[in-house]
């Protein structure tokens, strides 16, 4: 018995100590985290007269520290990790900068996020770049003035080519501008990546003798056809003509609804340039009224999703991919995926791309992608932010759109994102020993370099039927589906009609207390009217509120930011 | 019997005590932050103070009302459910005697309790569909209703929110009943046997009364998610149409302070939802002591 | 006796019946899942599986044995289940048998058990554990899927509970021999209460066996991921718009059977070691040792 308790109360010493042990160490780890916070400052004071030390290679080596969110698919292969790969290697080797990760975690569940807020509580481990994707947390990691202002950096550090590529829309920096100040680098993206275009059953419409439709009204035609003397043999219950859905918004980035409106002159859910030249609220204008009388009359003909308000973006892909829908709104790369699977389970259907059918009137409008999809923060502390550069300029002269023959021709790293097999032929995807990685996404800032044009040239290219040659010809070949440059062309036939969301800036305070609600209003008041559960002058009601319970405020404050940047 | 000495009962005490204090009660000074508008990189210290500003937050909007009171009756319900069909079915279980086939029950039932509920949801939104989904067709040959519109109604969406939580779980939830049962001293049923009562009258008069306890205590515990009506499964399932009966405290945390970031707001709604468990918590302990002499805890 | 009477079988055949029902509905969802990890993937994204595989193939199954990180989680959950659960039950052993005495015998228990039950109720919420768990530097170790969860307080007032029901002669004939409270817990308390134990061991296992987000956070490397967390970053559907990704790359993303096959396989422990626990709900263990 005496042996028992003397046992546990060893045990319980042990535990104690350790946790104490656990408690010193904590302390100790503060201590020595404020020194090297203290020489950060010495060392920024002490370079602040010699900033002028651009070089392409950096020898002795530099330090750039950051952190990532990894993507949950992202693979690594041959032992490497996020901290020490072959794009870490490159950058050593090739400009003598060593990327130093502070922490790294799985971007899944808002992780990135949440960890980058809490991150900041401790306050010593503050990244030396970091690239943020989420607007929401760039405009507040922004305002905690813990980043610097960059535009200056910008202009005098970036090469043509980059600066090139970030002046083919001014617009670009607004979001990260703080009283005339460019606080943030935008990361270029693809241009018209969500914009979209209708996919439709061409073996449906070959069957029915049918054109593709042009109008809103030759559109219902079809989908009654469609519906009620189906091709594929299905009975009218069976068919989705047009599979679309308004579970999360009415204006997203497949199975889009948004369109629809646009035949009535307005986008939902986006800010819009009106005749006066101020920006309007798209879900408050008058068109939105008609637009959703018609989607009423769809909903109770069966020509869209019964549970329409159950859908999400990728629900609608289902039926599309199933083979029981006819007609699906979505990017222009969606015959690479996901309509690629429909031959599979049905093997005589063929999607192909066509326009956004107009109103009566002529109109047709379709939301439109900004240039930018994330934005890059340097640190007040940084010591030498012109490392990034280097790396930045490296990237968009020789990667971002490479000629042939060049050093990134084929991609980024071989054996990783592509290979080369010992007869000279190109290896992609699951032909690559090892298989497939995604090395861009081990660089500093994602996606390497875009420039917004380059995509859509490349495919214009192929379109014209001519041979792969550059890295992109050849990865857009490699990777988009085989009807991506007829897509292309088509979407660009509509280039006027494509309407970007005109407010970019900051939430503004009223945003900040009353959005949510405004926001919850909005969709239950269009879903009930979709589903007929109220009457069409619902509508009226719901601007009624909507102006009432903050949106005028809100308009205020938008015109106000816009007259600012303007 | 001369009184022992206590001293033995602080010490085996004392080890969970200590992760205690370091895992919740140091954090718990956290709780300031919920009368801050809390930037990290403020810090506890450095944060301005707002007073009830975060509090207001949650109780001045439109909706206010609407969202706690959805709350309320969705986790109230779940709660009473989740307690009285897994008790039934422990009972019901009791009485199959082939030891194999109770066994199989068991294991059976337990298995949903393993699908996320982003799975599940998936599963309910295809079968519960008005537009031919599995269950409105049987629903509409067997007796020739209407669809019933079990996810885009507000009352249907309430009603399939609790019978599909109590679906999920009450085959985990029978597990503390048979573990109980299986506590049952067996001669008092031996004893009854040879009064020659009948089944009903032993599981009446010793079976239930020997559950009770076990279902007193689970049912007070489960009090502590009166205001918990289950995140995943709200979030996964709800949409415009069922707002009004279906968005939760949670969904709005979600929404308005998680995605944006807002510490303050997210430790206030916390805070909130601890002080009404535990005024219900401490209702129900003192209700136990006093009309049955029972210490839940 | 009375399982003898008619009317008693013919409520057992229908009893029998109901929970047979009610159980299938149960396996429905799990067995859907098991469809879907066994079909085609174009047949899976179509939506078009019900209960029976269509297009049966086994790649989805390949393709998740052959991934390492899949595997590795597995490991990593067995370890913080196992160690997970002996410690919680450990302590809550040691922590539920002075509670579950009377105040007469032991004047501080109430004090205890609010303080117990408090933490149940209030907590921090994130910033300030993060930071707790930081100071600790439990960061990226893997005591941070252990320590924080080791106290788990709904098991121990369970526990204390389940003690109330142990027989008093048996403890007072323990004390009057002389054994002390340590003794009496652990050769008295201890086997009589078998089912409660394992109740609370399978408690404790499918909690360590699903806890998702303590991994997902406080891990920096997806290697080191339990199963749950490791799951969770696959099942959670994305929003594509924020992100630019490839057609390719999305395919890559949608892989409806393999995550199937994932669900399936992660599942499969905690659902094998419940019919393995069960043996120790068998009625009359109580008494088996009373007699003893």
């Amino acid at each position: 018995m005496k042996r028992m308790i003397w046992s546990l109360v060893m045990i319980m010493l042990v535990s104690t100590l350790a946790a104490c042990s656990g408690g010193n160490n904590g302390s100790n780890g503060a201590a020595t985290n404020t020194k090297p916070e203290a020489t950060q400052e010495g060392n920024q004071a002490g370079n602040a007269g010699s900033e002028s030390s651009y070089k392409d290679k950096y020898d002795p080596p530099v330090t750039i520290s950051t952190v990532w969110g990894i993507d949950p698919e992202l693979k690594f292969k041959n032992n490497e990790t996020i901290e020490n790969n072959v794009a870490t290697k490159w950058a050593l080797d090739t400009l003598g900068i060593d990327i130093k990760t502070l922490w790294s975690v799985t971007d899944s569940n808002n992780a990135f996020e949440t960890k980058m807020r809490l991150s900041l509580n401790s306050g010593n481990d503050i990244p030396d770049v970091v690239t943020i994707g989420n607007a929401q947390l760039a405009h507040e990691l922004i305002d905690s003035g813990l980043f610097r202002e960059v535009g200056s950096l910008f202009d005098e550090y970036a090469s043509d080519t980059w600066k090139n590529a970030m002046a083919l829309d001014e617009n670009v920096w607004n979001p990260y501008a703080r009283d005339g100040k460019r606080m943030g680098i935008p990361v270029l993206d693809y241009a018209y990546n969500h914009d979209y275009l209708l996919w439709i059953r061409q073996d449906w419409l070959d069957a029915l003798d049918l054109e593709a439709p042009k109008t809103i009204a030759e559109l219902e035609h079809v989908m009654e056809q469609f519906k009620n003397n189906n091709p594929s043999g299905l009975k009218p219950n069976e068919v989705t003509p047009l599979s679309i859905g308004t579970k999360n918004k009415l204006s997203t980035w497949m199975g889009d609804p948004s369109w629809i409106f646009g035949a009535f002159g307005t986008l939902p859910e986006q800010w819009n340039v009106a005749d006066d030249g101020t920006l309007e609220y798209g879900s408050i204008h008058p068109g939105m009224k008609e637009g959703l009388a018609l989607l009423r009359d769809w909903h109770s003909k069966g020509y869209i999703p019964q549970e329409i308000a159950l859908w999400d973006e990728n629900q609608t892909a289902a039926p599309a991919v199933a083979g029981t829908a006819g007609i699906i709104p979505g990017p222009y790369w969606m015959s690479g995926w996901p309509l690629s699977d429909t031959a599979t389970n049905d093997p005589d259907a063929v999607w192909k791309p066509y326009p956004i059918p107009t109103g009566e009137d002529g109109t047709a409008m379709r939301h439109g992608t900004h240039y930018t999809n994330g934005v890059t923060l340097i640190s007040t502390k940084m010591e030498h932010p012109e490392a990034f550069f280097t790396y930045q300029n490296y990237l968009f002269d020789n990667y971002a759109d490479p000629k042939e023959g060049s050093e990134f021709e084929n991609g980024l790293f071989k054996n990783y994102d592509y290979d080369i097999a010992d007869d000279g032929t190109l290896l992609r995807w699951e032909d690559i020993p090892g298989g497939y990685v995604n090395a861009v996404r081990y660089l500093l800032v994602r996606d390497g370099a875009r420039i917004p044009d380059a995509q859509m040239k490349a495919l214009m290219n192929l379109a014209d039927g001519k041979e792969p040659v550059t890295r992109l010809e050849k990865e857009v070949k490699a990777a988009y589906g085989l009807e991506t440059p007829a897509a292309a062309v088509v979407l660009l036939e509509q280039e006027e009609i494509s309407y970007k969301n005109m407010f970019t800036g900051p939430p503004t305070p009223t945003m900040n207390s009353k959005l949510d609600y405004l926001n919850k209003i909005e969709l239950t008041a269009f879903n009930e009217i979709i589903y007929g559960n109220k009457d069409i002058n619902a509508f009226d009601d719901f601007v009624a509120q909507w102006k009432a319970e903050g949106g005028d405020q809100i308009t205020a404050e938008v015109n106000e930011w816009y007259n600012g940047v303007k | 019997m001369k009184r022992m000495k206590d001293w033995p009962f602080h010490v085996m005490i004392f080890p969970s005590l200590l992760f205690l204090i370091v895992f919740s009660y140091v954090p718990m000074l956290g709780i300031v932050i919920s009368f801050q508008d809390f930037k990290p990189w403020l810090g506890f210290t450095g944060s301005p103070w707002v007073g009830w500003d975060n509090f207001s937050m949650l109780f001045e909007r439109k909706d206010s009302a609407q969202v706690i009171w959805n709350t309320f009756i969705i986790a109230g319900l779940k709660i009473v459910f989740n307690l009285v069909v897994p008790f039934v079915f422990a009972l019901l279980l009791n009485e199959i005697r082939k030891a194999y086939i109770s066994r199989t029950i068991q294991t059976l039932v337990y298995l949903p309790h393993f699908l996320s509920w982003v799975i599940l949801g998936g599963i309910l939104v295809d079968i519960l569909s008005t537009d031919g989904g599995l269950v409105n067709r049987f629903l509409v040959a067997a007796f020739g209703i209407d669809p019933v519109p079990f996810l885009s109604s507000g009352n249907w969406f309430r009603f399939t929110v609790v019978v599909s939580e109590v679906w999920k779980e009450f085959g985990y939830g029978t597990i503390v009943f048979i573990a109980a049962l299986a506590n049952i001293n067996p001669s008092l049923y031996e004893a009854a046997e040879v009064d020659g009562a009948s089944r009903w009258k032993q599981t009446l008069y010793i079976t239930i009364p020997s559950l009770l306890p076990m279902a007193v205590v689970v049912g007070t515990l489960s009090l502590g998610n009166i205001l918990n009506a289950g995140f995943d499964q709200i979030f996964n399932l709800y949409n415009a149409l069922v707002y009004e009966k279906g968005d939760i405290i949670d969904t709005f945390v979600y929404r308005t302070a998680i995605l944006e970031g807002k510490f303050g707001l997210a430790t206030a709604v916390g805070l909130f939802k601890s002080v009404v468990s535990m005024v219900l918590i401490v209702i129900s302990y003192r209700l136990a002591y006093k009309l049955a002499n029972y210490r839940i805890f | 006796m009375y399982h003898k009477t008619i009317p008693y079988r013919i409520f057992n055949v229908c009893n029998t019946i109901l929970l047979l029902l009610i159980a299938i509905c149960c396996v429905l969802p799990v067995w859907h899942v098991l469809a879907v990890s066994f079909s085609a993937k174009a047949a899976a994204d179509g939506n078009l599986v019900s209960l029976w595989p269509v297009g049966f193939t086994t790649v989805a199954y390949e393709k998740t044995l052959n991934n390492p990180v899949f595997l590795g989680s597995i490991w990593v959950s067995l370890q913080r289940t196992v160690i997970g659960t002996v410690l919680t039950l450990v302590l809550a052993c040691l922590a539920a048998y002075p509670l579950s005495k009377e105040t007469y015998a032991f004047r501080g228990r109430n004090i205890y058990a609010w303080l117990f039950v408090f933490t149940m109720i209030f907590n921090g919420g994130l910033v300030p554990f993060y930071v707790v768990i930081q100071k600790l530097h439990l960061v990226d170790s893997f005591w941070v899927l252990v320590l924080p969860g080791a106290v788990n307080v709904w098991l121990t007032i369970l526990l204390l509970n389940f003690f109330r029901g142990v027989p008093k002669e048996l403890e007072e004939a323990a004390l009057i021999d002389g054994a002390g409270h340590f003794k009496t817990l652990f050769k008295i308390y201890l086997p009589v209460s078998l089912p409660a134990l394992a109740t609370l061991g399978l408690f404790s296992i499918v909690f360590h066996w699903n806890s998702w987000f303590d991994g997902l956070l406080y891990l920096n490397d997806k290697t080191d991921y339990p199963l749950a967390t490791f799951l969770q970053t696959v099942i959670v559907q994305r929003d594509m718009s924020s992100m630019s990704f490839n057609p390719k790359e999305l395919e890559l993303l949608s892989q409806t059977t393999v995550r199937a096959s994932q669900i399936f396989l992660g599942a499969l422990p905690v659902i094998i070691i419940y019919p393995f626990l069960q043996k120790y709900f068998v009625k009359g263990l109580v008494l088996g040792s009373v007699k003893e």
